[in-house]
């Protein structure tokens, strides 16, 4: 493909531009999710610890949570915000406009893969074995990649058009965080609630990571068969609503 | 074949009227029955060709249409009626440095910029340091571009665009980068590609570089071909109408 060393610098660029000044600079996409994961952990282990079911262990189960809440959140925010902020090249010269969607959540499906690295120590450390699926986790990184582009495609000609769409996505990430089981176990909710959580798709592609990775959750073939829809419909209606309407979008770049 | 054929262009942008982009006053008006879309003529019935070694200038007053029918050109606004068609590779030199970052390195923008106009990488590599020395910043090619000066990065970003001649340049308003020396320097690599074959369409305000580089001459206005043809007669109309 003609885009793909345009789509591996732009990747590149995602990757390193972040903590360019920084002092360790790539190494903060390691350390990042285990401060992050070590602050909740010593928050919610005493309420949640306890609630896990046989052998789960809770630092692995909060980070799996942290790793795919980020790559979630991030690749929706920065995909749909791609390109407005590359309008100036847009206007510009031509190169397909999905390639800085799609761009960014390729960097945030390596961050994923790279967040596998301390995720393994936590299991490490905390007793918990790497389970002989974990190649499967590829499966999950993949469909995340594809349902945040395709949100982000569609959200990015939103962006454009609607400028307070950005605050309502805000809002919405949040919600949805609070409904994803990610520092609590989804056995604690009222059966009410845990219907609520189990609707949103997020909760399947948790359930498959955390099963895939170190047999810390239990994953069932409706898990799998929602992951692998709800990515499908994603990037095709974004694919959809992105050629439909960016003609008369880009108008007002 | 031409390079560039251009045919009953027409491009029509919706405007909101009072427009402004928020959603809860989108359906306040709309509510209200105010929400009402303008129509907004920004190019009308457009036709010309440019062939190889062609140096077309485009004249006109602000606002006559000029960006809109090189945004069209370069292929990233579509046309609303007629077709414009651009048989070859374009460097689109409109606001050199468009995809430059401040953050980035001298030689890692050359390369990203070269990869946006869709030049091969391997072979970009090869010429970083040329590109370097032609713009006079070779020394600062491994450091952020947030230390160059603002003279420095148009340069860098010129010599980058010429540095591989595409079949098409458009051009707007770039020939005034840096000083004099840089000028002549960005001049004469203008017309080395023109004898070339490249062909040019340029805008601008320079009446000099017009009528020193232009074979002929569109002057529009509202979005209308107001008169064409010889660039001398052409700048002489347009500035008596002044």
């Amino acid at each position: 493909m003609k885009y793909a060393q345009l789509i591996r610098l732009l990747v590149n660029r995602e990757l390193t531009l972040r903590y360019k000044r920084s002092v360790i600079g790539i190494g903060w996409t390691l350390l990042n999710p285990m401060l992050t994961s070590f602050v909740l952990w010593v928050v919610f282990s005493f309420v949640f610890a306890s609630r896990l079911p046989g052998t789960q262990q809770y630092a692995p189960y909060l980070m799996a949570g942290i790793l795919l809440n980020t790559f979630f959140n991030q690749g929706v925010t920065f995909s749909a915000e791609s390109i407005a902020s590359n309008g100036s090249i847009l206007t510009k010269i031509y190169v397909p406009p999905q390639i800085f969607p799609i761009s960014t959540a390729l960097a945030g499906l390596v961050n994923f893969f790279i967040g596998m690295i301390p995720l393994s120590i936590v299991c490490l450390i905390s007793g918990q074995a790497i389970a002989w699926t974990m190649p499967l986790v590829l499966i999950v990184g993949v469909c995340l990649a594809l349902l945040t582009s395709g949100i982000g495609l569609t959200l990015s000609i939103l962006y454009i058009r609607f400028d307070d769409t950005r605050n309502i996505v805000g809002v919405l990430l949040m919600i949805l965080m609070y409904f994803t089981p990610i520092f609590y176990p989804i056995s604690i909710l009222s059966e009410r609630l845990q219907m609520i959580v189990s609707f949103n798709p997020l909760t399947s592609y948790l359930d498959v990571f955390r099963w895939a990775f170190s047999d810390n959750a239990t994953a069932s073939l409706f898990d799998w068969g929602y992951m692998l829809s709800t990515s499908l419909v994603s990037i095709l209606i974004g694919t959809f609503v992105f050629k439909r309407y960016w003609p008369r979008t880009v108008a007002m770049l | 074949m031409s390079i560039i054929e251009v045919k009953n262009l027409n491009v029509t942008y919706r405007v909101l009227m009072n427009q402004t982009g928020s959603l809860k006053e989108l359906f306040r008006d709309a509510i209200k029955g105010k929400a009402r879309v303008v129509k907004y003529i920004a190019l009308q019935d457009i036709s010309f060709n440019v062939e190889k070694g062609e140096v077309l200038a485009i004249l006109g007053r602000n606002g006559a249409g000029k960006s809109t029918l090189l945004k069209v050109l370069a292929g990233v606004l579509p046309p609303t009626k007629g077709s414009s068609k651009v048989n070859g590779m374009i460097a689109p030199m409109i606001e050199l440095g468009a995809g430059f970052h401040p953050e980035m390195t001298g030689a890692e923008n050359v390369l990203f910029y070269s990869a946006l106009m869709g030049r091969e990488i391997k072979a970009v590599k090869q010429r970083i340091q040329p590109i370097g020395e032609w713009a006079g910043v070779s020394d600062h090619m491994n450091f952020p571009l947030r230390t160059f000066s603002s003279g420095m990065v148009a340069r860098l970003a010129f010599a980058t665009a010429t540095d591989d001649m595409a079949e098409v340049l458009l051009v707007d308003e770039v020939l005034s980068v840096g000083d004099s020396d840089f000028q002549e320097k960005s001049k004469s690599r203008m017309r080395e590609a023109i004898q070339g074959g490249t062909a040019v369409v340029l805008v601008s305000h320079d009446r000099r570089a017009v009528l020193e580089l232009a074979t002929k001459a569109i002057w529009l206005e509202d979005g209308r071909i107001k008169m064409s043809g010889n660039p001398q007669e052409v700048v002489t109309a347009y500035e008596a109408n002044q």
